[in-house]
């Protein structure tokens, strides 16, 4: 059995000659829930499209569940042990909740009547409604079923919990916590709620422009990545931004803050030899990780 | 289970153009009651013609509406998804591209065909001369057969296009054609549209095999162009 679920190795994909994803790799473990994090247009879209077979790449590889994926019949077979949400939670506005749970069971040998039924009653989703007449957040909700009860072993989500309300959304999370941790599911979804990330996720991947910035375990990259504020006497020297290990600077008058990971205790004496009159070091929350990282500065 | 959704997304547009040649039919009983009347010195032959022009209009509007819809460019709701509709869903399913084709494409062919064959049948019905069931036969199969070179070359629109222009761009490239076939000689010998009328062979003559190949090449031609557009397609 192999251990890491996706491998997207060199991957590159441009649209009319502007990149939106440049070499991008990416290993997704098994069993891990792993928040895909970025700004809009940063390529997460992309990348799930690319794992999909909804795209071509440029270039790269992708692996999935340990094959290659590189043809359209290796791509079916790994779709049969995938669910999907998109980020748009479009259905086929021609079905009722019931004729679309009727049409997508047959593609999925493993689909599980105990989920569907067990969702359909928790979304209290009325069985004989046309899609068009539900709610989003009602697509939503029957989107996760249907992605959900597929018994995939894999989940690729884009933004799966837009649309619901706060209660829902806690629901929604808690039902995929208990996926990864009851069925070993692995789950890899786009997000722009890093609060929900922060909730369920135990691997995070923040992509910028493209390009992989941050990749790893999220409580080795809180315990990794320390915030060091500085404040001097006058604007902050310029030999600060020559230090070695900062990943990120951002100077505001007499302050400078530093992100660095690694040898923080390192750095921490070389800023001291700077002669700061105040020098603080503190952990980082994943949204300071995140703006630090996307923000370019 | 793909033919379970492309019937769900085809069979209103079955109906519709069903309910319209109903509607066809019945349009001359209609008449008197809105103050029409057709002139006492009207042949039969006359309105006859009429109701066969409709008729093969309608064969080139049926094959144009019933290819729209599931191969590209599906319906949505969803104002900010773009055109792909729900493509999406239906490509995270294991299938094929190849196959949503096959399928929907085969639905599609399979209704314009019922939709033709019932139109022919009611032309021939209504024929003043009167028509044996052969020679019912042989027309009614030429016209399908004629028809599927226009309902394929919709299905390839439907895959390059959106839903939005394919009908237009369908029957714009059959206007084209139609010009075309009264400048050359050779255009009009295989055509399509004059092997669906019975004005260009009437049913006496002997089976027109040049447009009836030439419909059925011209129509694997635009399915195998189809299937190329939607495998390349990105979504």
């Amino acid at each position: 059995m192999n251990d890491i679920i996706i491998v997207a190795d060199g991957l590159s994909k441009s649209y009319d000659g502007k990149p939106a994803l440049r070499s991008l790799h990416l290993e997704v473990p098994r069993g891990s829930i792993c928040g895909f994090l970025g700004r809009n247009g940063a390529g997460k879209t992309t990348t799930l499209k690319l794992l999909l077979g909804m795209l071509r790449r440029d270039s790269g590889s992708i692996r999935l569940f340990g094959e290659p994926v590189d043809s359209e019949a290796s791509s079916i077979a790994a779709r049969r042990r995938v669910g999907f949400v998109s980020e748009d939670k479009e259905l086929y506005p021609f079905m009722t909740v019931d004729q679309m749970i009727r049409f997508t069971r047959p593609f999925f040998p493993g689909w599980r009547r105990d989920l569907e039924e067990k969702y359909l009653d928790l979304f209290q989703l009325p069985r004989k409604k046309a899609v068009p007449k539900l709610s989003k957040g009602m697509r939503t909700q029957l989107m996760l079923l249907l992605a959900m009860a597929r018994g995939a072993e894999l989940l690729l989500m884009d933004e799966p919990t837009s649309g619901l309300d706060p209660a829902m959304t806690e629901d929604v999370l808690q039902i995929l916590a208990d996926l990864a941790a009851s069925d070993g599911t692995t789950i890899f979804f786009s997000s722009h709620q890093l609060a929900e990330v922060e909730q369920i996720c135990d691997r995070v991947c923040i992509i910028d422009q493209g390009q992989v910035v941050v990749d790893g375990v999220l409580d080795d990259l809180k315990s990794d990545y320390r915030r060091i504020l500085l404040v001097f006497d006058g604007t902050p020297p310029r030999e600060l931004a020559g230090l070695a290990g900062i990943d990120h600077l951002r100077q505001r008058g007499r302050t400078a803050s530093l992100l660095a990971h690694g040898d923080v205790d390192g750095l921490v004496e070389r800023a001291r030899l700077l002669g700061p009159t105040s020098l603080e070091v503190r952990p980082v929350t994943l949204k300071e990780l995140f703006l630090d990282h996307v923000r370019g500065e | 289970m793909l033919w379970y959704k492309a019937w769900l997304e085809t069979r209103w547009r079955f109906v519709f153009m069903l309910g319209s040649i109903v509607l066809l039919w019945f349009a001359p009983h209609f008449l008197p009651f809105f103050g029409f009347r057709l002139p006492p010195g009207v042949l039969a032959s006359r309105i006859w013609m009429a109701v066969h022009i409709g008729s093969v209009l309608l064969y080139i509007v049926a094959a144009n509406f019933l290819a729209g819809s599931g191969v590209n460019s599906q319906t949505t709701y969803a104002v900010t998804s773009g055109f792909h509709g729900s493509m999406l869903f239906t490509l995270s399913l294991p299938v094929s591209r190849r196959r949503l084709l096959l399928v929907r494409a085969g639905l599609g062919a399979l209704l314009t065909g019922v939709l033709v064959a019932v139109m022919a049948g009611y032309t021939l019905f209504q024929r003043p001369e009167g028509v044996s069931a052969l020679q019912a036969l042989e027309y009614i199969a030429r016209a399908i057969a004629c028809t599927m070179a226009v309902y394929a070359l919709s299905v390839l629109m439907a895959c390059v296009l959106d839903e939005m222009w394919q009908f237009y761009a369908a029957c714009f490239c059959w206007i084209a054609f139609y010009l075309l076939q009264s400048r050359f000689a050779v255009v009009s010998w295989v055509s399509p549209l004059r092997g669906m009328t019975l004005f260009s062979y009437p049913l006496t003559a002997p089976i027109p095999w040049a447009p009836i190949v030439a419909s059925l090449a011209l129509a694997g031609v635009f399915l195998c162009a189809s299937a190329l557009v939607l495998q390349r397609k990105e979504y």
